[in-house]
């Protein structure tokens, strides 16, 4: 089976800082690490490989600097990472970004699975997966909590929804994104890590997948953001609670009922 | 199997290694550093305590650490801390890994988790009649998988209310723990001194904290000290000495350039 997963570097912090003319995150001052989301996609991929043979692809579009989500895919067990980065490919939409993805896929060649996190928690649309099937025509499936082989062509697949979940069949090749309970992602190790600090990182530029410049960046995204600004910080404070036993209990249970907790 | 009581006969300090971080962007020279902090502490014939992801801060293992960069293993110089922050194949890895490279102490503590830490499964240890796997759980696991190849510590914080530490210190020594570290402590400390009483059989090492900034220390003992607070590391680890004599000592924060020569002869 050859797998290719998504991944995306996001903001670490929630104190991310919008640039006030262009309406985007502003990424130079903040840390940065892999999608949390994207852990789940990565372990699923190389759980798949061990189980059935084959390979995965670590898949990414951003700035150089993302080359290190890359280096940490493989560090948790992906064969390799291929970059997407260029000017030409800077403030693409989620339809700019799934159709440079999916020329990637198209170019890599022989793909029968596309695994995504369900979405990114710095944009939080959840639209590049299905926007890389449509644009690949090819079947999806999102929101999964597992994956099974069916056969060499049919993956069965259970789909989390708000009333429960669906168990769908999905024939390959597809795309698929996956939700945090769907496994528990490994921590890599120090021989993955080390092994990773000196693999090649395949770079691509849009004239390696083919793309229509006109259809990347900007000018290739339809979404106007109008006004984006962050949540308000969470604020907390503490309350000691003082009494005999009794007393504080009480107290707690008050507190508790005045916010609403129990 | 080694008695943790000598290194209080012996007098061989624990000496708290940190492993690189995970996120490290200089991880080839961190490596380096932790090589050279380990030999030091091998030469010195004290024992090297190599933590497990501390505060929740992913880092990589101590064992694998030790099989990467082929470091020498002395079994009563090596102490490995265990959390309940894994996956069951990774617990096992990493029993294992300590057993082949003959490392036999290892400090069981419930750890700190992150959101990236799995944290271990009742189910996963047999142990359904518990909703969390705290260190009695991790300890009854560790004795039954691996009878007879682990000599195992627990820790004690003398800043816990004091029934409720002593109750799961209980478990804890009824679990099978065989030798005590502390939580931090500055001074004399009542609780120490009601432990040393209540488990007079059982190897006690005490905490020093060797860093300047005392300040760092609110965390652990859950009130405020404040940043000027003025602290002198080896003043105290000598006050301790004195204190507790029947006692080991765990130096935690030491500063290899500067301090860990002159820890050499205060343990007399």
């Amino acid at each position: 089976m050859k797998i290719v997963v998504c991944i995306k570097q996001v903001p670490a912090s929630n104190d991310a800082k919008i640039d006030p003319l262009t309406k985007r995150i502003i990424r130079d001052t903040v840390k940065s690490i892999m999608n949390p989301f994207d852990n789940y996609a990565l372990e699923e991929s190389v759980r798949l490989r061990e189980q059935f043979g084959g390979e995965v692809i670590a898949l990414t579009m951003g700035p150089p600097a993302a080359e290190a989500i890359l280096r940490e895919a493989i560090a948790l067990g992906v064969d390799s990472g291929i970059l997407l980065s260029d000017r030409a490919f800077g403030g693409s939409d989620t339809w700019a970004t799934s159709y440079a993805l999916a020329k990637a896929i198209e170019k890599i060649g022989n793909v029968d699975l596309v695994i995504c996190g369900k979405q990114a928690i710095d944009g939080d649309t959840a639209q590049v997966g299905p926007g890389i099937a449509a644009h690949l025509d090819w079947q999806q499936a999102t929101y999964l909590v597992e994956i099974k082989r069916k056969d060499e062509r049919i993956i069965l697949t259970k789909r989390l929804h708000e009333n429960g979940y669906d168990i769908c069949e999905v024939t390959l090749p597809a795309v698929v994104t996956v939700v945090k309970g769907i496994n528990t992602p490994r921590v890599p190790t120090l021989k993955g890590r080390l092994a990773s600090l000196n693999a090649e990182i395949t770079l691509w530029k849009p004239e390696d997948i083919d793309a229509n410049i006109e259809q990347l960046g900007l000018n290739g995204s339809p979404t106007r953001v109008v006004k984006t600004e962050p949540p308000a910080p969470r604020t907390s404070s503490t309350i000691k609670i003082e009494g005999t036993p009794q007393q504080c209990a009480k107290e707690l249970v008050r507190q508790l009922r005045l916010r609403s907790i129990v | 199997m080694h008695n943790p009581l000598d290194h209080i006969i012996n007098k061989i300090y624990h000496v708290e290694i940190l492993p690189p971080k995970q996120e490290s962007t200089k991880l080839l020279a961190d490596l380096d550093v932790f090589k050279e902090k380990y030999m030091r502490v091998m030469e010195s014939g004290y024992c090297a305590c190599i933590t497990d992801n501390a505060m929740g801060l992913m880092a990589f293992q101590g064992h694998e650490i030790i099989e990467e960069m082929k470091l020498p293993v002395h079994s009563d110089q090596v102490m490995i801390h265990l959390n309940t922050f894994h996956t069951k194949a990774d617990l096992d890895n990493i029993l294992l890994s300590c057993k082949n490279l003959g490392i036999e102490s290892l400090l069981i503590i419930t750890g700190d988790g992150s959101d990236r830490l799995p944290k271990l499964q009742p189910k996963d240890i047999d142990e359904s009649e518990v909703e969390s796997v705290t260190s009695v759980e991790l300890l009854r696991y560790i004795h039954r998988a691996y009878p007879d190849t682990f000599v195992l510590g627990v820790a004690f914080n003398p800043y816990e209310p004091p029934n409720h530490e002593f109750a799961k210190l209980s478990r804890k020594i009824e679990a099978g723990a065989s030798f005590i570290i502390t939580q931090p402590i500055i001074e004399q400390n009542p609780q120490v001194d009601r432990l040393l009483a209540e488990y007079p059989d059982i190897p006690v090492t005490v905490e020093a904290w060797m860093s300047k900034k005392l300040s760092l220390l609110s965390d652990a003992i859950g009130y405020k000290i404040s940043e000027d607070t003025q602290f002198d590391p080896i003043a105290t680890l000598k006050m301790l000495h004195q204190v507790y004599p029947q006692c080991g000592v765990y130096l935690s924060l030491v500063g290899f350039k500067t301090q860990y020569d002159l820890i050499k002869g205060l343990w007399i």
